[in-house]
This record gives structure tokens, C-alpha cells and sequence, in this order.
């Protein structure tokens, strides 16, 4: 019997990511490199730990390897203890039946085994979809003093892009009142977050019910969250400030990246009292070489720079060779920028090679993309918004 | 593999390390950025498959304890073997304080007893190197030799009195041993790596001790050679061994990992060097930074001019601050328009705005831990 928890989270990761095109071919969503030396779930996990919260699920699906490899026994997050830590929870065989992950809601109603082993007062639902630094333990504490059986966290976002969210119409008392998805007119700004925190008891219900309908599609925004509304649950919406920033398509992601150049940060990754953990891959420091120029950008562990590289964010292992140049670019790990290479506006895969003399995307529009393990040949041409993947055809 | 232990002497003398070694031992170190000097010795034994590791600790050993925790980083934290740490202790034979190796190794002789691996390598803490310990370990027993000593013939490793020298003969047994010689004889030098069995190593301890020894190499290894009571095999290291025993050698070792050449053959891709994490985000260059043949660790801001520089973990270099053949550890900061030049700043220290410090290159400055210019 394990010891009882006040709140464990629950991480959604099984999602694909489609609209991250070549990407997400071979990796989860969560598993994507960002900011130089992390993978987008190093957010939601280390603002478990920051937050004090010990026990994680992650539930994945689509294309686990590479995640459960990442996790492992949970040790860069401080997550492989023995009354708690972080687990991998894949859809399981149960009796004669196997299923995948319907929604997002039967994905938590089919792990409700796990969390009662925890006998938690509250559950935390979050997504691996999103980098923002956030004190869940704050908004847990709001949850209390407000007696809710839900809180979403809503962040503001811009009048005339409310419209494309999930937006919670409250009253003075932060109460919701109202949920829209995408609403045509909308009356707040304020859009939810993916983030809830449920009362166990009455998610437990709820999930329940939910699954005994055939018609629903098992969805917390589409489902769960209106039906509890309509049942007058106590319903808060807990307001975020901060950063927050959905990385779930190519062009967003980019900029994600490109965020962590601005001075001062928006996101700060120095804050030593809010680390963001990631797994090490144990390498020496870069060096930059005699002749190379390195401006406005990020650079990490095992990085070999002796060409130019601007306003660009280097993941670990890079070799950028001489008299390339790298321009308002992602370059993720243990990728090969060969001699005379261009690369402008563009994200580099891991370990791709990008052939001497080459130009990879443009200095204006879409970002172009080489995927993983691609190879770029020498003198090719990738224009801008192109995605580089085995059937490029050269 | 599963037959070696590892043990690991960190009692070397220091006094030519200055204030580098005022408050850790060599072992401790701070190295290339994010290493420290044990790093190296224990990523070569775990390399080789080694899950048994004791580091005997002499002096200012906290340094160190805090840097090894559990062995977690270097993968042992299991519940058989693992990392031991083995600070001196007092009882009624062993007043805590070791005059060499075999005193220490004495006072640990439980754990030498305890230990389960029939194979034993013993190494000193002062000499980097990136070895294929499992090779080391195949050559010894397949040579059937009651010992066997790792050597290199790096001409970098003769420099000057201090160090163990040896002569061997074509079928590369030991036929002579110096120790700190004021002119070696021999070209090759003792890494102070030594392979035998464990059950050898008790007995040469217990041996030792009782006649009022306390040297490896100079009460035991020179006598075994020169009595003929042993056969002393080598093993002959080709990578590249850096010792750390002066201002100087620590400040070369570091410059001598600029050149591609060195870092490639130190840091091999199957030969990983493991060191304790500490989560900084990636280095971050602003539009102002000139950085040219460095090294620079995460978490370092750079807005200033770096040449021929190891920068570590943490670093900041203001705006129109130039730094030249510089070592800076942990933290160091350099104001804006400051300029540095042969000096190696301990952790934390400060060069205060419009600062100019220049060392000579043979005899680089060293600035100590906390210290603000």
C-alpha cells in the first residue's frame, strides 16, 4: 500500500503532434528538443518538482520510445524516489480487452487504478504541450481556499485572438460560469491553460459517468468540464501571468526558441530558484574556434562552433564547420552544418547533416524543416517552409 | 568486469597548487569547464565495467564528498558495490593522519576485506588520463604478472623531479624503479595506476605497515623490483595524461584541451566523462560577445572578448571586459571593461569594473575563491 498523497499529476503526453510536421515522424510531442538543452516535458516535470508535487503519471501513446527513454527512473527531476516519482503509463490489456487512449478523459478514467493508489485528495491534469514556469502548489492552495471541485488556470491572451481558444467566461469571485470553445463573440479574454486541478472524489464520478456514455467523446474540454458546469459544480478559473507559450507547430516552436534570445528572457532559465531540469548527455564544454563568430544566440554542452552563427539556438554534440553560417535558426542535437553551408530561418533535426555549400531555408518566410537523421547533400537547395524528410527528392 | 574494484588515493602532496588547493584536494579540482580531476579517473574505471569504486580521502576532503554524493552520476548507486567514500578515521591504531598510501590503505583494510571482486586497480589522483581500464585489466591477467604498472611514454609527463620512473625489459617486465629523480633515467613514467589482485594488495599493505612503510612506490614497488619477490609487468598508456601537481601543469592541461586534437583523444565517444549535473540553461551569447579558441560551459553569459580561455559553469563577462588565456571556475565574474590576462580565477571571484590584471604566461596568477579585485 503506498502512503497517501495530497496531490498527484497527471500528464498527458500521448498526443502526436501533427502540426509539427516532420518532428513528431519518429518522437511524442512532449520528446521535442527546445531552448538548447531541454525537451518540452522538462517544463511540466520540473514545475512538478519545483512545485513539490512527487508523483507523476505520464501517459503516452504515440511514438513512446524516445519519451520513455528520456524519463527513465525519473532521477534528472528528482522524480526516482520509493513513495512516489515519476511513472510511464502506456494504454494496458485489461481482461479480453485492449484499447488505446480514447481522449483525454479515458485516458485518466483507464489509469484511475494508478491514482488511487495514491488515495490523493486532488488530482493535477496537465499536458506536455506548452513551456511556461508555473507553482501548481499555488494554484492547488487556491483550489482549497475556494472550496472548488475544479480550477482551470487561464492565462490572458489578445481580444482578437480569443477567439481561437477555449475561453472561460467568470464572475468577480473568478468563478466560471461559462465555457467556450472558440467562440465566435467572445466575452472574456481569458483562455484556458490545459491545466486543471480536480477534487479526486469528484473527478472520479465524473470520469465515470462519462465513460458510461457512448456518445461523448471523452474529452475534458468537450465533456467533462460542461457537464460539471451544467451539474452547478463549484468551477474556478485560477489566473497565470507568466510566460506560457504553445509549441505545438513548427512556426511556434521556432519562435518558442527564438523567445530565449530576447534580452532579458521572457522565460527566465537562470532563475536558480526555478531550475528546469533535463536529462545530461554528459559532454564537454563547446568550444568556439579561432575565426568563428558567435552572436545573439544560445550554445551548449559538446558543441564544436568554428563558423558563423547569429541570433540562433545550438543544441548539444553540434559541429557547425567552417565558413558556415547559421542564421535565425534551431539546430538540435548532434546535428553537422558542413563547410559554406547556409542555414537561415530553419529548423535542423537531430542528427541531420546539412552538405557543404548548401542553402537550407530563406531570411524570409516559413520556417523550413530537415528531419531527423536526414541528410542535406552538398549544394542542394531547401527553400523556406520546405520539410526535408526520406522522399525529398534533390 | 564484474571481478575489479576500483580504489582511488587522493592523499597527494599539493603544496605547488597554491591557493587552487588551499580549501579542496587535487582530486577535487574544478578542470576544463565542468570537471573536476577525480571525474576522469572514476568515468575510466566505470568505462571498463568497474562497480566497485573506494576513494580514500586525506585532507579537505568535503570538496570532494559533496561533488561524488552517492556515485549516482557515474551510475554507482546500486546495492551491490557502488561508490565508497573513505574518509580517515581515528581508533586506537590509526590516528587519522596518513603518511602515504599504504597507512591509508591500512586504515581501510575492512573494506579491502569486504570487498568481493578478486581483481584490484589502485590509482593516485594527481595524473589525468581517459584509459580503457578493461584493457588494462584483460593485459594484466592474461600476462599472468603479480602486478602490472600503466606507463606512458608522453614526453609531457618528464618534467621535472617529482614522479615515479621505470626501466623495463623486452618482455616488458619492471627491471628498475625511481622515484623522484632530480634527472630521470628512464623515459617512462609511472601513471601511479596499479593492477593486482586484491588478496596481493592486502598482504603488500599488511607486509608494509608492519616494517614502518608507508610509500607505494618507493617502499614497495622499488623492493619487489629490486629483491626479484615479484613480477612487475607494464601496460603502456598511448592516450594523452596530463600531471597535476603545480600552477603551471594545471594551467597547461587546460590550454593544451583548446587544440582539437587533445580534446578528441581526452574526450573519446566511447569513453564518456561523467560528472555531477547542475541543470544550467545553454551559454548564452549576446550581440556584443567575441569569443575565439575557447571553451565555455553552460550557463555562462558572454558579452565581452574571450581568447584562449576555459570558462566554467556560470560565468559572466560584461560588456567590454576582454579575458586572455584565462581560466575561470564557477561563477567568476568579469566587469564591464576589465582586463584579465593569465590569471586563473577560483570560484566565484569578481574583477571588478575597468580592472587590469596581467600575469606572466609562465607563471599565471592566481586569483582564490571569493576573492573580489
Amino acid at each position: 500500500m503506498m502512503r497517501k498523497k495530497t496531490c498527484i499529476a497527471m500528464l498527458l503526453a500521448g498526443g502526436q503532434g501533427s502540426r509539427l510536421g516532420i518532428l513528431t515522424k519518429n518522437v511524442a510531442k512532449p520528446a521535442v528538443p527546445y531552448g538548447g538543452k531541454y525537451r518540452i516535458i522538462d517544463f511540466p516535470l520540473s514545475n512538478c518538482t519545483n512545485s513539490g508535487i512527487d508523483t507523476v503519471g505520464v501517459l503516452t501513446q504515440y511514438q513512446p520510445l524516445e519519451l520513455n527513454a528520456y524519463i527513465g527512473s525519473g532521477a534528472p527531476w528528482d522524480l526516482d524516489l520509493s513513495n512516489g516519482g515519476v511513472f510511464v503509463l502506456p494504454p494496458y490489456q485489461k481482461g479480453k480487452v485492449g484499447e488505446w487512449y480514447r481522449g483525454t478523459a479515458n485516458a485518466i478514467y483507464q489509469n484511475m487504478a494508478f491514482i488511487e493508489q495514491y488515495n490523493p485528495d486532488y488530482v493535477l491534469i496537465l499536458s506536455g504541450d506548452h513551456i511556461y514556469k508555473m507553482d501548481y502548489n499555488a494554484m492547488l492552495n487556491f483550489h482549497i481556499r475556494h472550496g472548488a471541485d475544479a480550477t482551470i488556470a487561464v492565462r490572458p491572451v489578445p481580444w482578437e485572438e480569443a477567439s481561437r481558444f477555449g475561453i472561460m467566461n467568470t464572475d468577480a469571485e473568478d468563478n466560471i460560469i461559462e465555457f467556450e470553445e472558440k467562440p465566435k463573440n467572445p466575452k472574456s479574454n481569458k483562455a484556458s491553460m490545459g491545466v486543471y486541478i480536480f477534487t479526486w472524489e469528484k473527478l472520479r464520478k465524473y470520469l465515470t459517468d462519462d465513460e458510461a456514455d457512448k456518445k461523448s467523446s471523452n474529452d475534458f474540454g468537450k465533456n467533462i468540464i460542461p457537464t460539471m458546469l451544467a451539474d452547478k459544480q463549484v468551477m474556478c478559473a485560477y489566473n497565470f501571468e507568466g510566460y506560457w507559450k504553445d509549441v505545438g507547430t513548427i512556426e511556434s516552436l521556432w519562435e518558442a526558441n527564438m523567445d530565449l534570445l530576447e534580452t532579458p528572457m521572457p522565460v527566465d532559465l537562470h532563475d536558480k530558484k526555478w531550475r528546469i531540469y533535463a536529462r545530461n548527455p554528459g559532454l564537454a564544454p563547446h568550444y568556439i574556434a579561432k575565426g568563428a563568430v558567435v552572436e545573439d544566440s544560445l550554445v551548449t554542452e559538446g558543441c564544436e562552433v568554428f563558423g558563423n552563427v547569429k541570433h540562433s539556438v545550438i543544441f548539444a554534440g553540434v559541429t557547425i564547420e567552417e565558413g558556415a553560417m547559421v542564421q535565425d535558426s534551431v539546430i538540435m542535437p548532434g546535428s553537422v552544418i558542413k563547410r559554406g553551408a547556409v542555414v537561415r530561418r530553419a529548423i535542423v533535426s537531430e542528427n541531420a547533416v546539412v552538405g557543404a555549400g548548401s542553402f537550407v531555408g530563406e531570411e524570409t518566410g516559413n520556417i523550413a524543416v530537415v528531419g531527423q537523421n536526414m541528410n542535406v547533400p552538398a549544394g542542394a537547395k531547401v527553400a523556406a517552409g520546405v520539410q526535408v524528410d526520406e522522399n525529398t527528392e534533390f | 568486469m564484474k571481478n575489479v574494484m576500483g580504489v582511488i588515493y587522493t592523499g597527494e602532496n599539493d603544496a605547488r597548487l597554491r591557493e587552487l588547493t588551499m580549501t579542496r584536494a587535487i582530486a577535487a579540482l574544478p578542470v576544463l569547464g565542468r570537471y573536476r580531476v577525480i571525474d576522469f579517473l572514476v568515468s575510466s574505471m566505470v568505462n571498463g565495467g568497474v562497480k566497485n569504486v573506494g576513494v580514500i580521502m586525506q585532507k579537505n576532503y568535503h570538496s570532494l564528498m559533496d561533488h561524488l554524493g552517492s556515485g549516482k552520476e557515474w551510475d554507482l548507486h546500486g546495492k551491490n558495490d557502488g561508490m565508497y567514500v573513505l574518509p580517515p578515521f581515528l581508533t586506537r591504531e590509526n590516528v587519522g593522519v596518513y603518511s602515504g598510501m599504504l597507512d591509508a590503505l591500512r586504515s581501510n583494510t575492512n573494506y579491502l576485506t569486504r570487498s568481493k571482486q578478486e581483481y584490484l586497480v589502485l590509482s593516485g589522483s594527481n595524473i589525468i588520463y581517459n584509459a580503457k581500464i578493461a584493457d588494462l585489466v584483460r593485459y594484466h591477467q592474461e600476462s599472468g604478472a603479480d602486478i602490472t604498472m600503466m606507463y606512458t611514454k608522453d614526453p609531457g609527463m618528464q618534467r621535472d623531479e617529482y614522479g615515479c620512473y621505470i626501466s623495463v625489459d623486452e618482455t616488458g617486465n619492471v627491471t628498475d624503479v625511481e622515484v623522484d629523480p632530480t634527472h630521470p633515467s628512464y623515459e617512462n613514467t609511472s601513471m601511479d595506476v596499479l593492477v593486482m589482485k586484491r588478496e596481493l594488495l592486502r598482504q603488500l599493505v599488511d607486509k608494509g605497515v608492519a616494517h614502518g612503510h608507508h610509500d607505494m612506490n618507493r617502499d614497495v614497488l622499488i623492493r619487489l623490483v629490486a629483491e626479484g619477490k615479484a613480477r612487475v609487468n607494464t601496460y603502456e598508456y598511448k592516450g594523452p595524461c596530463w600531471r597535476m601537481d603545480s600552477v603551471q601543469s594545471y594551467f597547461k592541461f587546460n590550454m593544451d584541451v583548446l587544440d582539437a586534437a587533445k580534446r578528441r583523444e581526452l574526450f573519446h565517444p566511447n569513453l564518456p566523462v561523467f560528472t555531477k549535473v547542475r541543470d544550467e540553461m545553454p551559454a548564452r551569447y549576446t550581440e556584443s560577445a567575441n569569443v575565439v579558441n575557447s571553451l565555455v560551459a553552460d550557463g555562462c553569459v558572454i558579452e565581452g572578448k574571450v581568447e584562449n580561455s576555459v570558462l566554467f559553469r556560470g560565468v559572466h563577462i560584461a560588456p567590454g571586459a576582454h579575458v586572455k588565456n584565462c581560466i575561470i571556475m564557477q561563477d567568476g565574474y568579469v566587469q564591464a571593461d576589465a582586463y584579465i590576462e593569465n590569471c586563473i580565477l577560483d570560484k566565484q571571484a569578481t574583477i571588478k569594473r575597468n580592472a587590469r590584471l596581467i600575469g606572466p604566461a609562465v607563471y599565471p596568477i592566481v586569483i582564490a575563491k571569493n576573492v573580489v579585485i
